[in-house]
Parts: C-alpha cells; sequence; structure tokens
C-alpha cells in the first residue's frame, strides 16, 4: 500500500534519471523549483520561493501561470490531483485507466489554463474539463463495445444481482454500491457522484455540467431512484 | 399517472434529504413523514443511500502522478512538433503498411511485366509509326473527328463543340448580331458548355418516327460538316470554313422546319430554358405542302473556300481536299491521326501565330490591323446569297441588341487572332 509522500522530500526521491530521456529535460527544469539556489535566474525579480507558491491560493497561481511562469502549473496539479483521480474513479470504478484519463484531464486543463477567465472557480473548471473528458470515454467505450457485440452493461447488472442475492453478511457493500453506480446512465451517474461522493452543491454541480439547476435536482433524484431500485436487497437490509 | 407522481415524490425527498426544498414544501414533507409508514421507510434508504455513497473508499494517493504527468507533457509537446500527418506513435505501423504495399504493388508489377512492357511498346511504336511511316504526314487533319449524333446536336442549338468529352479545348461559333460572327478555338471560353442529350430533344419536342428519322440524317450531316469545316496541318497551319457559323443556325432552322406547329412551340421552349442563341419564329406555312417535310429544308452551303492561317500569313483561298479519302484514312488510321493532331493542337495554342508579321500591307484588297492582344485581318468575302427560296421558318439571333465593336465594317469579313485563343471575327 502506497503511502502519502510528505512533500519536503519531492527531491530526494524523484531522479530524473529514472524518466524516459525525452521527459528530462522538462523534468529536471521543473524539480530544480525547488532548488532555492536555481530560482534567480536572469530576471530581475527573483522567483518566489516553492514553499510560498504552494501556499498561494488558486487565483494568484493562475495569474502567475498567465503571466508567463508556466512552471506553477505542478502545484495546481498537486492540489488537485487526488480530487480528479477519485472524481474518475468513482464515475469508472477502473483503476487501470484512472491515472492515464486524469493525466489527459490535466493536459487539457493546462491547453485552456491561458484562456481562464476567472468566471466560475478554478476546481469546477477543472471539474467540467474531467467531467467532459468521462463523457467522451464513455462514448469510446459505448462504440467500442458496439463495434465488439458485447453487452457490458448486462453484464454488470447481472454480476450485481448474483453478488446481491448472497447471504449479507459475505457482501462487500461498498462493491456493490460502486457496481449499481455503474449501472447508471452516464448523466445521472455524474450528477450523483458529483452531489453524494465529491460533495458539491447543486448550482456547483449545474455549473459543471453546463445546465439548468432543475436538470441538475432531476438528474439526481432520478439517479438515487435508479439506486434504490438496482440495490434493493442492500436498502432492505440496511432498513432492517 | 401512478409512474409521475412516483417520480415527484422521489424529486421531493431527495431534495429534502439534501435540504433544499423550501420551508413550506419541507413541511408538506414532514407531514408526508408523519402519516405514511413508507414515505418514511423511502427517506431512511434515500438516506442511507447517501451515507453509503459518501463513504465509498478513496484511492489510495498516487505519489508518483506529478513525474508521470511530467513525462507526458513532454510527450505531448513532442507530439506537437511532429510534422508527419499523422500521430508519432503510429509511425512504426504505417511504416509497416507502406511497405506491404509497396511490396504487394512491386511483385504484382514483376509479374505482369510483360504486360506493361507491351502496353507501353505498342504505345511508343504506335508514335514512331506516325513519324517515321510518315502515315498521314503533311496532309491537313480535321480537328474533328467521329462527330456523333449528340455532339452534332450540342453544336447545332448552342454552338460549341467540345475537342473530345475530357478536354478544356472547344471549338466555338458566335452569332453576335445578324452582321458578325465570331469562330473561336480556346480553353478559355466564357461560357461553360451547356448539354441537351438527343433522349431530352426527343422527349420534349416529340418528333414523330418519321420526324426522328430526318433529324437523325440532319445531325449526321452536320457531324460531317464540321469534321470537314476547321482543319489543322503541319507547321502550324489551320483552316476554317468561313461559313461554318451559319452551320449551327442553319441546322436550326432545319430541325424546325420539319416540326409541326406544336412541336415547334415546344422545340423553341427547350431552346429558351437552355439559354440557347437562337430563337424560332415562323413567318408563314403554305398549306398543303405540310407533310413534305424535305421540300422545307434549305441546303447546306457548301464551299470549298477556306480561311487559312499560317504563322506567316492569312489567305482566304480554295484548298481542294477529298474529303471521303481524308477521312477514310483518318478513320484507318485512328490512333495514330489522333497522335498527330494532338500534337499539332498543342504547337498551334502553344505559340501559334505569335510570329504573324504586324502591319503588312497585302497586295490585294484585304487589310490586315494589329493591336496590342490581336491581330486582325480583314478580307472582302464576296456574299453569298443566302437562300433563294423564301424560308417559312425564320431563325434569329437572341441576342439582336448586341452591337458589334465600331473597327468592323459592312461587307468585309474581319477574323482577330488573340495571343492565348485563336480566334476569327466574320463580319459579312
Amino acid at each position: 500500500m502506497a503511502v502519502p509522500f510528505p512533500r519536503s522530500e519531492w527531491n530526494g526521491h524523484e531522479n530524473p534519471e529514472h524518466i524516459g530521456v525525452r521527459g528530462r529535460s522538462f523534468v529536471t527544469s521543473l524539480l530544480r523549483m525547488n532548488n532555492t539556489n536555481s530560482m534567480i535566474n536572469d530576471q530581475a525579480q527573483p522567483k518566489p520561493n516553492a514553499e510560498v507558491l504552494r501556499e498561494m491560493d488558486d487565483e494568484a497561481l493562475i495569474t502567475t501561470f498567465q503571466s508567463g511562469d508556466l512552471d506553477v502549473y505542478r502545484f495546481l496539479v498537486e492540489r488537485y490531483q487526488e480530487r480528479i483521480r477519485n472524481l474518475l474513479f468513482s464515475i469508472f470504478h477502473d483503476r487501470d485507466f484512472i491515472d492515464d484519463l486524469a493525466q489527459e484531464v490535466f493536459i487539457k486543463a493546462y491547453q485552456a489554463l491561458p484562456h481562464f477567465r476567472f468566471e466560475a472557480s478554478f476546481y469546477t473548471w477543472l471539474y467540467r474539463i474531467a467531467v467532459n473528458k468521462s463523457r467522451d470515454e464513455l462514448r469510446k467505450k459505448k462504440a467500442r463495445r458496439f463495434f465488439s457485440f458485447q453487452t457490458l452493461d448486462d453484464g454488470i447488472e447481472k454480476e450485481l444481482n448474483v453478488r446481491l442475492s448472497v447471504s449479507p453478511e459475505n457482501r462487500d457493500t461498498q462493491e456493490l454500491v460502486a457496481m449499481g453506480l455503474q449501472t447508471l446512465p452516464e448523466k445521472f451517474r455524474t450528477a450523483v457522484v458529483l452531489k453524494d461522493i465529491e460533495g458539491l452543491s447543486y448550482e456547483e454541480i449545474a455549473k459543471v455540467m453546463q445546465c439548468q439547476l432543475g436538470t441538475v435536482k432531476s438528474r439526481i433524484s432520478r439517479a438515487r431512484a435508479m439506486l434504490r431500485k438496482a440495490l434493493k436487497p442492500l436498502m432492505e437490509e440496511v432498513q432492517s | 399517472m401512478k409512474k409521475m407522481k412516483e417520480q415527484k415524490l422521489d424529486a421531493l425527498l431527495s431534495q429534502y434529504i439534501d435540504g433544499a426544498l423550501s420551508e413550506k414544501e419541507a413541511q408538506q414533507v414532514e407531514s408526508l413523514l408523519a402519516e405514511d409508514e413508507s414515505v418514511r421507510k423511502h427517506v431512511a434508504e434515500l438516506k442511507n443511500l447517501k451515507i453509503l455513497l459518501a463513504s465509498q473508499p478513496k484511492l489510495n494517493p498516487n505519489i508518483g502522478f506529478w513525474t508521470r504527468f511530467a513525462v507526458a507533457m513532454e510527450e505531448q509537446k513532442e507530439e506537437e512538433r511532429n510534422l508527419l500527418p499523422f500521430p508519432r506513435k503510429f509511425l512504426p505501423a504505417i511504416s509497416i503498411m507502406v511497405t506491404a504495399v509497396v511490396v504487394v504493388v512491386g511483385t504484382l508489377v514483376i509479374q505482369n511485366r510483360m504486360q506493361f512492357v507491351q502496353f507501353f511498346s505498342e504505345k511508343s511504336q504506335a508514335v514512331k509509326e506516325v513519324y517515321k511511316n510518315k502515315i498521314l504526314q503533311g496532309s491537313l487533319l480535321p480537328l474533328f473527328s467521329k462527330v456523333d449524333k449528340e455532339r452534332a446536336l450540342q453544336f447545332s442549338l448552342f454552338g460549341t463543340l467540345q475537342l473530345d468529352d475530357k478536354s478544356e479545348t472547344a471549338l466555338r461559333v458566335d452569332e453576335q448580331s445578324e452582321k458578325g460572327y465570331r469562330i473561336e478555338v480556346g480553353n478559355n471560353l466564357k461560357n461553360k458548355t451547356k448539354s441537351v442529350t438527343f433522349d431530352r430533344f426527343v422527349s420534349e419536342v416529340k418528333p414523330s418516327a418519321k420526324q426522328k428519322k430526318i433529324i437523325d440524317s440532319l445531325l449526321d450531316l452536320t457531324g460531317r460538316r464540321i469534321e470537314t469545316s476547321v482543319l489543322i496541318g503541319e507547321n502550324n497551319t489551320m483552316a476554317i470554313a468561313p461559313d461554318l457559323p451559319k452551320l449551327n443556325r442553319l441546322m436550326v432552322t432545319n430541325i424546325a422546319s420539319c416540326l409541326e406547329p406544336l412541336q415547334r412551340v415546344n422545340f423553341e421552349r427547350l431552346l429558351e430554358a437552355n439559354n440557347a442563341p437562337y430563337t424560332v419564329t415562323v413567318r408563314s406555312v403554305p398549306a398543303g405542302k405540310a407533310g413534305n417535310y424535305f421540300q422545307r429544308i434549305p441546303k447546306f452551303p457548301q464551299s470549298d473556300r477556306f480561311v487559312i492561317i499560317t504563322p506567316d500569313t492569312m489567305m482566304y483561298s480554295q484548298i481542294h481536299i477529298n474529303f471521303d479519302s481524308l477521312r477514310r484514312q483518318v478513320e484507318e488510321n485512328f490512333a495514330v491521326a489522333e497522335v498527330r493532331r494532338e500534337a499539332m493542337l498543342k504547337k498551334i495554342m502553344a505559340k501559334g501565330f505569335q510570329r504573324i508579321p504586324r502591319n503588312v500591307q497585302f497586295s490585294t484588297p484585304d487589310q490586315f490591323f494589329s493591336g496590342e492582344e490581336f491581330f486582325s485581318v480583314e478580307i472582302n468575302v464576296p456574299s453569298e446569297e443566302d437562300n433563294q427560296q423564301p424560308m417559312r421558318v425564320v431563325v434569329q439571333p437572341r441576342f439582336r441588341k448586341q452591337f458589334l465593336p465600331p473597327e468592323i465594317r459592312n461587307h468585309s469579313t474581319q477574323m482577330r487572332i488573340w495571343k492565348d485563343t485563336t480566334s476569327i471575327n466574320i463580319v459579312p
């Protein structure tokens, strides 16, 4: 089991030599940022210390980024990587490709950040990118399934029913809930994940999913109704 | 109805557990809760579900995320610098595919090499024969050969005739007013060639079987006439029958002559709809002769006098050509004639008549003008009597109001040769 890494030890444990040749220069330059000596370059004004940057709020970091210091993007990634990974994990429940997908989300955000207008908070904006990305990914999955003549959804529902039918003491409740989520259509799944797992407000979800507040409310209630139906035995057990 | 009610309740309770209801709505739900056991159960389930979802396990933090991300970013940047028309990662697959295609094509070519060799040697043999055996050398060749019914109809109605189906080069005769004609051979014709097929003509005009036969033979005659009207020869020479522009007007007259009044109206409609340069009007039809179509048809003009254009001079003179024998020769050596004709036309189009001397005074009454962009020659042409018999069907140019440039005089034929195209203005 991996342990969260103490931030002060970044440099000691990440050796650029372990990274592919192509990435080395970029990574080296980024890692050098923690070294206070190299922070002073030709610019008249010395760059702020990495610790100072780490404490800066999103808006200040984005302003710095937009003024040309692209290296500060690292702190935004560090701040939100786990949230985005968990969001994607809740939507897909598939450990294998979450990191790749999260990476794509952050690359997309990196490309779009110069045009960020501070109209929404950064994390709402980032969630929107992640939600759009996951929607694209689900569509791709659907297309692949269509061409491979598989019916994966049916598979999940069948397996869920099989697992629900075993005796209560042998059930893995968390696993069952995650599987129940997988049976929901994409927009309902995303809405309920954002509300109940990520803890966003209705208004924030409307911004992330780019729809009306009423739509969000109805999606969440529909999603909960569907989940209640799918996990009926579990519900009854909890009830008793 | 029940389902709708259920959905409404779902929505209400779902918002209730989120605390998103107004005070009034919340009270409504509370009273429902107080009186209905099933609603209580429903709410409890929803609350449980919310708790279950909130307690979903989180992923273990990924400490190497930034490092991997940095590498991915670098790759992304590399990809942006990629000049290949496809993502860099496909490079191995695509190079394998290209190799495979090259191998397959190469194998096929090697296996069938005899056929290729034969094909190319036949082609080059044909060209060699043209020059070695001096087939058709020195003879004037018709610019158009094998003018079929469709092409003859095309020419009759619109005065345009493409060299062949693919070619952009076309012959165009244009009767701009009753006084002036223009013959153009060029590839920058302003009007795109229109087309009315013979089938369409038949379906719109509805000629009887007898009329159809006559029109068929008229078109055949026209085709022959076109074949003998524009000739090209070695050393950039060209001969054009000056009465060619009359031919299409005559053909429209002929077709109109053998039609019945109602059909003629249809024919006129067809001409108008396709913006043809002629319009048909009827002067008078003598009674009692309606059935005899052939009597109404005027004669084709026959002339052995041609406007001959060479790089050095231009003249209007008689040439004696045995067209039957020429046609037979061309038909026997069609491929050879094609090759020769193409070469000759290319030469004419490329540098044709650039070397015509300027300001030459002919000893004959002919006059020669030259301008910045064209050469023009006036040649006195003995005016032929149009048709002795009174025409009953009159075909007139549609664009009457278009006037001619002032330098063009009456009673003379003016020929203009532009540097890029070869065109002749003839003003009788």
